[in-house]
C-alpha cells in the first residue's frame, strides 16, 4: 500500500474507529462490521488493516482492550473508548467538520 | 497525547514482548474464528469459511504481514528491533565462538596497543608542561660544539647577563643538581637541586605547603632555608603538618623548612640537563654564584617569555645576547670558536624535553595505528567471509521483502557489537600494555609513568572501537547490496563467495606477511645488536662490584688534611674486609646521572688560543682502577703517595694520549689542566699513566677524551665507592656499614647497588626498543597468521566441491593437503620476498640502533624465514586438514 495514501486513510480510520467504539465496546471484527453497516459498504474496512489502527489507538491510550466472551461463546479482545479517547474524538470531530466546511466552500465557490 | 499510556506501552514493547505476541496471536486467532463463524452462518462450508476468513483478515500479504504491521505501530518499535538485532548478532557470535574470539581478540589487541601508546603520546607530547603557562618556558643552552659539547650548561655570571639584557623575558631561573646530607639522628644523603631564588616562580610551580624561595632568602646574611619534596616530607618527617617553619640540620647547619612541593612535582628539565626528576629537596645556590668564573659551566637556566612573545623572537634575542658576550669576552677566550655562529641558544622547554623520544613515540604511534588498521581489515575480511557464507540467507531475506535499511541496521549493530566488545578487550589490553611499558621504561622515558587510561584516553578507545565497528559493518553491507540476488543464490549453492573477493583478501594477506617479515627482521637486528653490545668491552668490569656513595661533610672534615686522612683510613678498612679484592672511589660512577664534569687542558709548550680541547674529567682515589679492572697501558696507577702536597699528576686515556702526543709516549709529558674546576687551565700536571678508554658515558661508542686526577689534588665530595669482592657482593654492604660506623657513626652511605645496575640502566633504552620491536613483530605475525588462516579457509571453502570430486575420484588426503597448502605457500613466498626487500629498506633507518652490526646482517634476515614458514604452515594446516575430511557424497549433495 503506498505510503502517502495511508496517512489520509489512517486519520479517517482513527475517527471512524473511535466513533464506533464510543457507542459500545466491540472486538476488531465487530468494529469492521459496524463501519461497513453504518456506511452501507462505502467504507469496506478489511479487518487486517484495522488491527494496526486499533493497536495504535490503544498504545496512545485512546482505547483500552479487554478480553471477554462474545455472544457466540468465544473469547475475544474487546476495545472500549477511554476518557482520553472521548476527548480525542471530540477534537477530531471538530477538525473533520472544519475540513468538510472548508472543502465544501471551495467546491461551492463560483 | 497522554504520556503515561505511551510509557507503559514502551515498557511492554521492550520487556513484555512475549506476552504482547501471544496476545496478538490470540486476538488474531479469535478474529479468524469469529469471521469463519460469520461465513458459516451465511452458508459456507467450514473449510471454505476458514479460507475466506484468512483472506479477509490477511489480504494478499497474509496474516504474518498484519502482525508485522501491528508490531510496527508499537511505541519503541525501532529500539526494540535494534535490541532484536543485537540479540541476533550476539547469538551469531555464540554460534561461531571461534570467529567471535578471534575477531574480538584481534580488535582488542589493535585497540589496546593503540590506546596504550596514545596515552603515552598524550602525556608526553600533547599535554602542556604541568606548570602555569608552561608553553612560555624556554631552556637556555651554551653551544660548545667546537669542543664536543653542543648542549652545555651556563656559567653563574651568564644568568645575570641574561636578566640584564633580555627584554622579551620576565625572568630566568637556574638549577644545578647536587647532593647534601641531612644530619642529626640517622644521617641521610639527599639528592638536591641548588636553585636561584626565583627558579620556582619562573617555572610557575607552586608548593603544596608553605612557600618556595624568595629574594630575601638568598641574601648573604640570611639563615639557611630548604624546600622539601613531597616524598621526603612523607618518609623522613612522617608528613608532619607543622613542618613549615621547623628547623632541621642540613650539612650540620640549622636550616628552616619553607615549604613542601606537591606529590607529582618534577622539574621537567631536558633529559641531558642532568637535573633528575626525583630530587628530594631544594636549597639556594650560594649567594656568590654570580661571581664564579665564566669558564665554570654548571647552571641549567630556564627562562619565561613575557606574555605574547613569539618563541622565534625570544630565540633571536638569546642568540644576540650570546654573540654580544662572545665579542665582549673574546680576549679571555671564554666562548671559543663559534662553529655554529652562536654561543647561547634557547629552545622550548617542552619541545626540548621530548626532543629524543618524540620521533620514537610518533613512529610507535604510527606503527600501532598501522597494526590496528591491519587488525580491523582482518576482522572485516572475516566478516565478509561470514557474510558470503550467509549470502544465501541474505538473498532469501531480500526476496522475502526485507528492507535494505533493516539489513543495514543489522550489519551496523553487528559491527558495533564487535567494536564494543573489541573496545572493552582493548581497554583491558591497553591497561596491560601501559603497565608493561611503564615497568620497562628506560630513564629517558621516565615520565611515562604519568600516563594513564584516564577518561580522555578511554573516550579515545571508545571512539576508535565504535568508528571501526561501523567501518567493519560496511564490508558485509557492500557485499549484500552489490549481491545480485540470483547470482548470490547460485553462488551460495556453490559454497559462497567469489574469486575476486579471494584475490583481494590474498593481496591483503601478502601485505600482512610482508609487514611481519619487516618487523621480524628489524627485531632480529635489534636483538643481535643488543647481544653484541652486551659483549662489548667497556674498558672496565662490573661483575662482583658493589657501589655506594658517601659524603664527608661536617665540621670535622673542614680541614683538607682531616678529610683526606679519613678517606684514606676508610679505604684501608674497606680493603681489609674479608673477601674484598680492591676498593676505591670516584667522583662519577659510569652511567651515573650526575652532571658530566669536563675540563680544558693545554699540552705543555703549546699556546692557548682559546681552542683548548676539553676532556671528561674524573677524580679518583687509589684502588679505583684496580676495583673496576681498568687496564693500564703504560705508567702507573695512583698511590697514597700522590697527596695534596706532592707534584700534580694525572692519568689520561689512550685517546687523549694519542691526540695530544701522537706517536710518543705520554708518560712524563705535562699539560696545564683545571683540577679545581675554576674555568681556567692553570695547573701544570704531569702524566703518570695511560689507561684503556673507559666507556663510562655511553656503552655503544667511545666518547671524548679522559683525564683522571687524584682525589687529593682535585677534591670532590661526595664520592662514589666501588668495592670488588671475591665472595657474594650482597654481603659486602652490611660489612661496609659496620666498618664506617666504627670510624664515624654519624656518616650515612647511600645508593648501595651493584655496578651492574648502572650498566643495565644504561642499556635499558636499547632493551626497551628491542622488546617493543619484538612485541610489534609478534603482534604482526599473529595478525598475519589469522589472515592466512582466514584466506586459506575461504579458498578451500570455495573449492569444497572440487575437493569432494577429487576425493571421490580417488585423490589421497595428502594430495588435497598439497592443493590447499600449495596456494598458501605461494602467498607466503611472495610475502617473504616483499618483506625481505622492505626489511632491507627499514634496516637502514635503524642504522643508529644497530651498534656495530651492518643493516644487511644476513643472520637476522635468515632467521625470519623459518619463523614465517612455520607460522604460515601452522595457519594453513587447519583448513587443509578440514578439506581432507570432506565427504565426497556430502559435498555433491550440498547443492
Amino acid at each position: 500500500m503506498p505510503r502517502h495514501q495511508t496517512a489520509i486513510v489512517k486519520g479517517t480510520l482513527d475517527l471512524l474507529v473511535l466513533k464506533t467504539l464510543a457507542l459500545e465496546p466491540r472486538h476488531g471484527v465487530g468494529v469492521a462490521e459496524r463501519i461497513d453497516q453504518i456506511t452501507r459498504g462505502t467504507f469496506q474496512v478489511r479487518p487486517g488493516s484495522l488491527f494496526p489502527a486499533l493497536h495504535r489507538l490503544e498504545q496512545n491510550g485512546f482505547i483500552a482492550g479487554e478480553w471477554s466472551e462474545t455472544p457466540e461463546g468465544r473469547r475475544a479482545k474487546y476495545y472500549r473508548i477511554t476518557a482520553a479517547g472521548q476527548r480525542q474524538l471530540a477534537a477530531e470531530k471538530k477538525n473533520w467538520a472544519r475540513i468538510v466546511l472548508a472543502v465544501g466552500q471551495i467546491l461551492e465557490a463560483d | 497525547m497522554p504520556i503515561l499510556p505511551r510509557l507503559s506501552a514502551l515498557r511492554d514493547t521492550l520487556f513484555r514482548r512475549k506476552r504482547l505476541e501471544s496476545e496478538l496471536d490470540a486476538e488474531l486467532a479469535a478474529a479468524l474464528e469469529t469471521l469463519a463463524d460469520r461465513y458459516v452462518a451465511s452458508g459456507m462450508s467450514p473449510e471454505a469459511a476458514r479460507l475466506a476468513a484468512h483472506a479477509a483478515l490477511g489480504g494478499l500479504n497474509g496474516i504474518a504481514h498484519v502482525k508485522e504491521e501491528v508490531r510496527d505501530v508499537r511505541v519503541g518499535r525501532s529500539l526494540e528491533a535494534t535490541i532484536g538485532d543485537l540479540r541476533y548478532a550476539w547469538r551469531g557470535l555464540q554460534r561461531t565462538p571461534g570467529f567471535g574470539a578471534v575477531a574480538i581478540l584481534t580488535l582488542g589487541l589493535g585497540i589496546g596497543s593503540t590506546t596504550a601508546i596514545f596515552s603515552v603520546v598524550r602525556t608526553l607530547l600533547l599535554s602542556d608542561l604541568p606548570f602555569q603557562d608552561g608553553s612560555r618556558l624556554v631552556f637556555v643552552w651554551h653551544d660548545l660544539s667546537a669542543r664536543g659539547y653542543p648542549r652545555a650548561p651556563l656559567a653563574g655570571p651568564e644568568i645575570v647577563d641574561l636578566r640584564d639584557r633580555a627584554r622579551l623575558f620576565s625572568g630566568f631561573g637556574g638549577i644545578w643538581s647536587n647532593t647534601t646530607v641531612l644530619t642529626g639522628q640517622d644521617p641521610e644523603q639527599l639528592r638536591i637541586g641548588l636553585v636561584t631564588h626565583d627558579f620556582f616562580s619562573v617555572l610557575g610551580a607552586a608548593p603544596a605547603l608553605g612557600r618556595t624561595f624568595k629574594a630575601e632568602d638568598a641574601a648573604p646574611t640570611a639563615s639557611g632555608t630548604i624546600l622539601l619534596s613531597h616524598a621526603l616530607w612523607q618518609r623522613r618527617f612522617a608528613g608532619d603538618p607543622a613542618i613549615v617553619g621547623r628547623t632541621i640540620q642540613v650539612n650540620n647547619r640549622a636550616t628552616a623548612v619553607v615549604g613542601v612541593m606537591p606529590p607529582g612535582f618534577r622539574p621537567m628539565m631536558p633529559p641531558d640537563a642532568s637535573v633528575p626528576d626525583d630530587l628530594q629537596a631544594w636549597l639556594l645556590l650560594h649567594s656568590s654564584f654570580t661571581t664564579w668564573p665564566r669558564g665554570q659551566r654548571f647552571l641549567r637556566v630556564v627562562g619565561r617569555m613575557k606574555p605574547g612573545v613569539r618563541l622565534a623572537d625570544a630565540q633571536q634575542e638569546i642568540d644576540a645576547i650570546g654573540i654580544q658576550l662572545a665579542r665582549e669576552y673574546k680576549r679571555v677566550g671564554i666562548y671559543g670558536p663559534m662553529e655554529s655562529g652562536r654561543a647561547l641558544y634557547a629552545v622550548g622547554l617542552h619541545a626540548d624535553g621530548v626532543r629524543e623520544v618524540r620521533p620514537t613515540l610518533l613512529a610507535l604511534f604510527a606503527g600501532v595505528s598501522l597494526l590496528l588498521v591491519v587488525a580491523c581489515v582482518n576482522v572485516a575480511s572475516l566478516l565478509i567471509a561470514r557474510a558470503a557464507a550467509r549470502s544465501r540467507e541474505t538473498a532469501v531475506r531480500i526476496v522475502l521483502g526485507a528492507d535494505t535499511r533493516r539489513l543495514f541496521r543489522q550489519y551496523a549493530v553487528e559491527g558495533l557489537l564487535l567494536g564494543a566488545l573489541g573496545g572493552a578487550a582493548g581497554l583491558l589490553v591497553g591497561r596491560g600494555c601501559l603497565a608493561l611499558l611503564v615497568s620497562l621504561r628506560p630513564a629517558t622515558l621516565g615520565r611515562i609513568d604519568a600516563a594513564s587510561i584516564d577518561p580522555g584516553v578511554t573516550a579515545f578507545a571508545i571512539g576508535l572501537a565504535l568508528t571501526w565497528g561501523l567501518i567493519l559493518s560496511l564490508g558485509p553491507l557492500a557485499q549484500a547490496r552489490s549481491a545480485d540476488i540470483f547470482t548470490s543464490l547460485q553462488q551460495a549453492s556453490r559454497g559462497g563467495g567469489s574469486r575476486l573477493l579471494y584475490r583481494r583478501r590474498a593481496a591483503l594477506v601478502v601485505f600482512q606477511l610482508a609487514l611481519s617479515v619487516v618487523l621480524l627482521v628489524s627485531a632480529g637486528l635489534l636483538a643481535r645488536a643488543f647481544v653484541r653490545l652486551a659483549n662489548v668491552d667497556p674498558g672496565f668490569a662490573w661483575d662482583n662490584v658493589v657501589t655506594f656513595r658517601l659524603s664527608l661533610s661536617g665540621p670535622r672534615f673542614e680541614e683538607r688534611e682531616a678529610f683526606h686522612a679519613f678517606s684514606a683510613q676508610f679505604r684501608s678498612r674497606l680493603a681489609a674486609l674479608p673477601g674484598v679484592i680492591a676498593a676505591g672511589a670516584i667522583s662519577h660512577l659510569p652511567y651515573d646521572d650526575l652532571p658530566n664534569w669536563g675540563t680544558p687542558y693545554v699540552p705543555d709548550g703549546r699556546v692557548d688560543r682559546g681552542e683548548r680541547p676539553t676532556a671528561d674529567t674524573r677524580a679518583i682515589t687509589p684502588g679505583f682502577f684496580e676495583a673496576v679492572g681498568a687496564r693500564l697501558i703504560e705508567g702507573r696507577f695512583f698511590t697514597e703517595a700522590d697527596t695534596a702536597a706532592s707534584t700534580p699528576v694525572a692519568i689520561v686515556d689512550e685517546r687523549l694520549a694519542r691526540h695530544a702526543w701522537p706517536g710518543e709516549s705520554a708518560i712524563g709529558k705535562r699539560f696545564t689542566g683545571d683540577p679545581y674546576t675554576n674555568g681556567h687551565a692553570s695547573v701544570l700536571v704531569t702524566v703518570v699513566g695511560v689507561v684503556r678508554h673507559l666507556r663510562h658515558r655511553q656503552l655503544a661508542a667511545e666518547t671524548g677524551e679522559q683525564i683522571y686526577y687524584p682525589h687529593t689534588q682535585a677534591p670532590r665530595n661526595p664520592m662514589a665507592y666501588v668495592v670488588r669482592s671475591s665472595s657474594n657482593p650482597d654481603a659486602v654492604i652490611p660489612q661496609v656499614r659496620g666498618a664506617l660506623a666504627r670510624l664515624d657513626s654519624t656518616l650515612p652511605i647511600y645508593d648501595p647497588r651493584p655496578l651492574s645496575a648502572y650498566v643495565v640502566a644504561a642499556r635499558a633504552a636499547r632493551r626497551f626498543t628491542m622488546i617493543l620491536a619484538a612485541a610489534f613483530a609478534g603482534a604482526a605475525l599473529a595478525l598475519a597468521v589469522i589472515g592466512v588462516y582466514g584466506v586459506t579457509a575461504y579458498a578451500s571453502a570455495l573449492r569444497r566441491r572440487e575437493f569432494g570430486v577429487r576425493l571421490a575420484l580417488g585423490a589421497t588426503r595428502r594430495q588435497i593437503v598439497g592443493l590447499v597448502m600449495g596456494e598458501t605457500v605461494r602467498l607466503g613466498a611472495l610475502g617473504l620476498v616483499l618483506g625481505l626487500a622492505g626489511a632491507a629498506i627499514a634496516a637502514t633507518l635503524l642504522r643508529s640502533q644497530l651498534y656495530e652490526l651492518t643493516p644487511g646482517d644476513p643472520l637476522s634476515y635468515a632467521l625470519a624465514i623459518p619463523v614465517l614458514a612455520g607460522a604460515v604452515s601452522l595457519a594453513a594446516w587447519l583448513p587443509a586438514q578440514r578439506a581432507t575430511r570432506i565427504s565426497p557424497m556430502e559435498s555433491l549433495r550440498a547443492d
